[in-house]
């Protein structure tokens, strides 16, 4: 060589960055590409290059980092480094299968894996219920303190039985998309307001659960005590199992993250915390389906169809697939 | 005031994050509240002007709850941990265990937004709506421990707010990456000689400040003036005999720095690092 002496003196970290800038600029132009319009809009060869580059370029990086002494190399590799992570593992496979993942098996396991929980709201609401049966068979005036007059709409005990028995059969006057997206919104609202409050110790979420089941418990006497009990549950059932069940659902997220917070266990206030939230959260994105179900049928079916013997099959039928997506979904592809 | 966040991929390299800092978060979320703002007042006007109230009203119900439930988890499942205003100030969010950032654990720090703002915001103006007919202690009570959760991002030492807790998620900046010239990469016509001992007395915190001053010396950001007092200061200390350093201070100075570094690198491969002239080398 010529410049040996010239290179004799160059350090060597000259040397190292001469040889592997190449790579390191290829890899800066599809990171800068895929951060601004995504890996897709990569082509194939690209993509192929891409994992290639950012590990020699990590390399670099680990070397660089031991052995270069020029900070100015060493903080853009740091930064190359980064912002090829944030363009590689930022990002999300295929939403399409990501949702389908999400909702035919993270949601049922997460359910099961909550299954103490869920069994705890149950318990909760039908305390709440069967509290309310039995203080309205003593004295049928505290039906005022368990429903909200808004909510009742003159179903109240002072109604007469076929002012009851009206709203069970009154076909759908109007709008029934409106009420349907109303009730959705609404329910959703709810469910979401259960996890949440989750924080406050559980405390709250326990207490929406018990006043739900209060308002349940005061409408079934209600109507029992006029002997409407059959109609009521036929109503009742085809849209009250989704939509029961992702208010127990969304209540057993919220104890969870409760419960995780007074008792971490084996783990770390942070660490339980953090455990607790993401299974709770999809089991709360599970219900946000499950208030939209629950919404069409509330909304227009129950309006439409008007024969006790269908709302009973379709109250079957909703029962099937509830439990059979929250018992056996994700159970064939290895534990987690 | 702007720590860096280190994370290890999944190939085992720690990488390091500046992490965006209150008011930019803050920033990025009031746009979003903006744009969901304006998506609100689009959804209203299109939807209820084409398809009138009947078909409009419903579709608009829904479209607001989408919006304000799963504007951010959507965006930042689909733009790799990013929102429009999230975008705009080039920050995102990132998995704290450094595998790839989880629907879960987006759905888990989005979904907690609602505890740490709405809730908020309905326990002060209207509390029975959250806690139904409960006894004034207990309102309190919950009143203040929602009020923690929704100051936390002031309270805690990262500023993370609850969300970013229970998703194990943090938000960092997006680093610019910009590869300035090696001042030690230069063939110099006349590169002056230096002994072993000549270039023992400085450690590596003086060799990052003198390539600090020759880089800013290239984008005339220094005097020549300056590059004279360093270059006879250096002269006088390590004993260097000649006028170079009087006559040419920048061309000692870059001859200077390249033989330094290469002797302090090559020191390094044998496992010896001096971190500054204080520092009398050590095993690192």
């Amino acid at each position: 060589m010529s410049d040996a002496g010239a290179r004799g003196a160059a350090p060597r970290s000259v040397a190292f960055r001469r040889e592997r800038e190449a790579l390191w600029f290829e890899l800066d132009a599809l990171v800068d590409k895929a951060l601004r319009r995504g890996l897709g809009s990569l082509d194939a060869e690209a993509l192929h290059r891409l994992p290639v580059l950012y590990r020699s370029t990590l390399a670099s990086l680990s070397v660089a980092r031991r052995t270069a002494l020029d900070q100015a190399l060493v903080r853009y590799l740091e930064a190359l480094c980064a912002r090829a992570y944030l363009a590689i593992y930022g990002s999300q496979r295929s939403v399409r299968g990501a949702v389908r993942e999400a909702l035919l098996v993270t949601f049922p396991r997460m359910v099961r894996a909550l299954r103490v929980e869920v069994a705890l709201s149950v318990a909760i609401t039908t305390a709440g219920a069967v509290i309310a049966w039995m203080l309205m068979d003593v004295e049928p005036g505290w039906y005022d303190a368990f429903v909200d007059p808004g909510l009742a709409s003159g179903r109240d005990p002072h109604a007469t039985t076929e002012a009851l028995r009206e709203p069970l059969y009154g076909g759908g006057e109007g709008a029934l998309a409106t009420f349907a997206s109303f009730l959705f919104v609404h329910n959703a609202g709810i469910g979401i307001m259960c996890f949440a409050l989750g924080f406050a110790a559980g405390i709250p979420t326990a207490l929406l659960l018990f006043t739900n089941g209060l308002m349940l418990g005061a409408f079934l006497q209600l109507y029992a005590s006029r002997g409407l009990l059959f109609e009521l549950v036929g109503w009742l059932l085809p849209h009250g199992i989704p939509e029961i069940g992702a208010v127990v659902l969304c209540g057993a997220a919220g104890l969870h993250v409760g419960r995780a917070l007074i008792d971490p266990g084996r783990h770390t206030h942070a660490d339980a915390l953090l455990r607790a939230g993401r299974r709770a959260s999809m089991v709360v994105v599970g219900c946000v389906v499950l208030f939209a179900i629950a919404g069409v049928v509330e909304g227009v079916f129950r309006q439409v169809v008007t024969d006790d013997g269908l709302r009973y099959a379709l109250a079957l039928f909703n029962g099937l697939w509830f439990f059979g997506w929250l018992l056996l979904g994700g159970r064939r592809r290895g534990a987690t | 005031m702007n720590e860096s966040l280190e994370i290890v991929g999944p190939e085992g390299v720690p990488l390091r994050f500046p992490a965006a800092s209150l008011p930019e978060r803050a920033s990025a979320f009031f746009f979003d509240l903006f744009v969901i703002g304006c998506g609100i007042g689009a959804l209203v006007l299109l939807l209820i002007g084409a398809a009138g109230f009947g078909v409009g009203f419903p579709l608009v119900l829904i479209g607001f709850f989408v919006l304000r439930h799963f504007y951010f988890a959507l965006f930042e499942l689909l733009w790799r941990g990013a929102t429009p205003g999230k975008r705009l100030l080039r920050i995102r969010v990132i998995s704290r265990d450094g595998l790839g950032l989880r629907p879960e654990a987006v759905f888990a720090r989005n979904l907690v937004r609602d505890v740490e703002l709405f809730v908020p915001l309905v326990v002060l103006s209207a509390p029975e709506q959250v806690m139904g007919p409960a006894p004034g202690w207990l309102r309190l009570l919950m009143g203040l421990w929602v009020l923690v959760m929704a100051f936390m991002p002031v309270l805690t030492r990262e500023g993370t707010r609850v969300g970013d807790l229970v998703g194990g998620t943090r938000v960092v900046r997006v680093p610019a990456a910009d590869l300035v010239a090696d001042a030690a990469d230069r063939s110099s016509t006349a590169p002056a000689a230096f002994t072993e001992a000549q270039l023992a007395h400085y450690g590596e915190k003086e060799l990052e400040t003198l390539a600090d001053l020759l880089r800013r010396f290239e984008e005339r950001r220094a005097e020549l003036s300056d590059l004279y007092v360093v270059s006879t200061t250096i002269a006088r200390k390590i004993g260097y005999a000649g006028d170079q350093p009087a006559q040419d201070p920048p061309r000692f100075l870059r001859s200077f720095y390249q033989h330094q570094r290469a002797a302090l690198e090559r020191q390094l491969l044998f496992g010896t690092r001096k971190a500054s002239k204080l520092d009398g080398a050590r095993r690192g």
